[in-house]
């Protein structure tokens, strides 16, 4: 699974945004929407950022696609500084890398024909028209499983599910190697999520793509990807491989996470909660982000006041805990 | 759950009858509710499961007698609460029961309470009206309301607005306020789909407590299988307006009878269970306007036979109060 040369590094990635500021003064005080997450996306396989809102797993996605300059960090593709790119890579770097998002009802313009929205990428970037332009279409739909002579609907005419389709045809339209998934099917429902979910394994093994998921829905996550980060306020708390994610968690807070999904199996009892609320990235606690709502804090001055250190604890397998050392 | 066992031999406390509730649009009949019959025991948890569509909370609505009027109607039905009709009742009569008897908590906490009155003010309302308790009184039991539900520092709290409670905080304020009056039922319709995990087992495991001290029965209304698997005793799966399967949670989760049933546990990724691929249903649930003659599900069923696209299956049942809706348990 592993190659030589990870398709995406990101290194350091540090996001901060001014606070909320009203009429009269510019507010001082900064969220930290993300700050210091490293990984790394291989070819050909799905990595999965997981964890609660405000968590920052979708500013790092952002930040993936251009649509936010990091605030300190580096982001590379294929060991390019993708913030630094000369304009023809910066070009092939948009064709490479595409998005769907969460909400396939915002995300397609209602007053475009299906075949435009799928069409307008490829006429773009790469100047197709005609019978060329139409046959990529059709053949784009057929990949995702629509029948071409919807080309001509609009997007009101299609169910959630549909338009999805339509969101996962545009973004193969040029050929990407690697397509961010912004919680592709939360907004569907359970039976149309099996189809989304499939058909993205399915292009994935076709075409050879890789995916850097972002999702809050851990049996999703478990089934969709190949490695995992949990992130917590900011911070990567937990790094690895997908089997040690499941099997042997460590850090308290992916345990508690775990454990606080709703099994569908009623042998299965849902796990011991944790207290609290998310704490906010405006004035996150010291120390470690976790600290106020750890079960095994025990008012350490360590995690309380020093924030803590990653530490390999297996192969491929990383965490960032005072409490939890290898 | 363990009780589980118990909650079958108890009384019944809701019997909704064949439940019809339409709505009359220029476009046709929307046929939201189309048939519905389950009941609900004293203390018993009875999940409403199904897609969106499907019916389930305009079933709650319908027992409510919240339906949007004039566009719904609640068409045929019986709906026995204690064995008296809510549906032959006065609308005075019927406040009698909303709020004090049977209590709602809807999805988003967000517009479900008022942004320009206190959170005290708010939970007192129902014990006012209800109650007929005033100052003091009142006031003790709004504290002791939010109190049960883990509201730290309440005697602060009731004097803030609720756009200074987090999410979760604020659901479970909804829930005090449901509370607050001791009902005999509570419907609960999506109440945790705006919350994060960690929160949503908080609110479960709250609910779970409060059931288990007051004995109140709760309906829950979801599309989270996992949410029944932990909550409910019996679960009744709903499609295109009818409930197609009823039966016990063990049973349901073992061995479920309905084709639909079925599809729908195998297409979710289940933690731990390492599916190769999620079982894939085709197709869309049907149009409500224009359900398909026979089984509305046959269009998507694996088993479809002939007599499906002509008939309704009628309930076959499977001892206690289990039924299902198929041709196949028919045989």
């Amino acid at each position: 699974m592993a190659v030589s040369e990870p398709l995406l590094e990101v290194e350091g990635l540090v996001k901060h945004f001014p606070g909320p500021s009203n009429l009269l003064q510019q507010s001082s005080v900064l969220v930290k929407a993300v700050d210091g997450v490293s990984f790394t996306v291989d070819e050909g396989t799905t990595f999965a950022l997981v964890g609660e809102s405000g968590c920052g797993k979708t500013t790092v996605a952002k930040n993936v696609l251009l649509l936010e300059r990091p605030t300190a960090g580096v982001i590379k593709f294929r060991g390019k500084d993708i913030n630094r790119l000369n304009r023809r890579d910066l070009k092939e770097y948009k064709h490479t890398v595409q998005a769907v998002f969460q909400d396939p009802y915002s995300s397609l313009n209602p007053r475009m024909q299906v075949k435009d929205i799928i069409g307008e990428p490829l006429r773009v970037h790469e100047g197709m028209r005609g019978r060329r332009l139409q046959t990529r279409v059709a053949e784009l739909l057929d990949n995702v499983g629509l029948n071409p002579v919807t080309g001509s609907f609009f997007p009101h005419q299609f169910s959630g599910g549909q338009r999805q389709r339509i969101a996962i045809a545009r973004a193969l339209a040029l050929q990407p190697k690697l397509i961010v998934l912004d919680e592709p099917v939360s907004g569907l429902d359970v039976s149309i999520r099996a189809q989304i979910l499939n058909l993205l394994v399915d292009l994935q093994e076709e075409f050879g793509l890789s995916y850097l998921l972002i999702s809050h829905d851990l049996a999703i996550v478990e089934h969709m990807s190949h490695r995992v980060g949990v992130m917590y306020v900011g911070k990567m708390v937990e790094l690895s491989e997908k089997e040690d994610m499941y099997s042997d968690a460590v850090h308290p807070y992916t345990k508690a996470l775990l454990a606080s999904v709703p099994r569908p199996n009623p042998d299965i009892a849902m796990g011991l909660t944790i207290s609290g609320e998310v704490a906010s990235p405006i004035n996150p606690p010291t120390g470690c982000r976790f600290h106020p709502r750890c079960p095994i804090y025990q008012d350490s001055p360590e995690c309380r006041d020093v924030q803590p250190e990653w530490d390999q604890v297996a192969p491929l397998h990383w965490s960032a805990c005072h409490k939890v050392k290898p | 759950m363990t009780e589980m066992s118990t909650t079958k031999d108890r009384p019944i406390l809701l019997d909704v009858k064949d439940l019809k509730t339409y709505f009359f649009q220029r476009r046709g009949v929307l046929k939201a509710v189309d048939g519905v019959n389950f009941t609900v025991r004293a203390g018993e948890s009875v999940g409403l499961v199904g897609e969106s569509g499907s019916g389930k909370s305009m079933t709650c609505l319908s027992i409510m007698r919240l339906v949007p009027k004039p566009a719904a109607r609640i068409v045929e039905g019986q709906i026995l609460f204690n064995g008296q009709d809510l549906l032959s009742i006065d609308e005075s009569d019927m406040r009698e029961y909303r709020g004090s008897k049977i209590a709602m908590v809807m999805q988003d906490p967000q517009t479900s309470m008022n942004p320009v009155f206190t959170v005290g003010n708010q939970v007192e309302e129902p014990i006012k009206l209800h109650l007929k308790e005033r100052g003091a009184q009142a006031m003790q039991r709004v504290l002791d309301a939010l109190r049960a539900v883990r509201i730290p520092s309440p005697e602060d709290r009731v004097k803030q607005y609720p756009h200074q409670f987090s999410g979760g905080m604020r659901q479970r304020v909804v829930a005090a306020m449901g509370l607050a009056t001791s009902p005999e039922l509570l419907v609960a319709d999506e109440p945790t789909t705006s919350l994060d995990v960690t929160i949503q087992a908080q609110f479960l495991g709250l609910i779970r407590d409060i059931q288990k001290e007051h004995g109140t029965s709760v309906i829950w209304v979801t599309h989270d299988l996992g949410i029944v698997a932990q909550m409910c005793d019996r679960v009744n799966v709903m499609y295109a307006g009818r409930i197609v399967e009823s039966a016990e949670v063990q049973k349901i989760y073992k061995d479920p009878q309905h084709p639909y049933t079925k599809a729908l546990l195998d297409s979710v990724p289940v933690m731990g269970a390492r599916r190769p691929r999620l079982y894939q249903i085709d197709g869309q649930p049907p149009d409500l306007r224009s359900i398909p003659t026979g089984c509305s599900f046959w269009p998507r069923c694996p088993a479809a036979m002939d007599i499906c696209k002509t008939e309704y299956p009628p309930a076959t049942h499977l001892g206690g109060d289990d039924f299902v809706h198929c041709w196949l348990a028919e045989k």
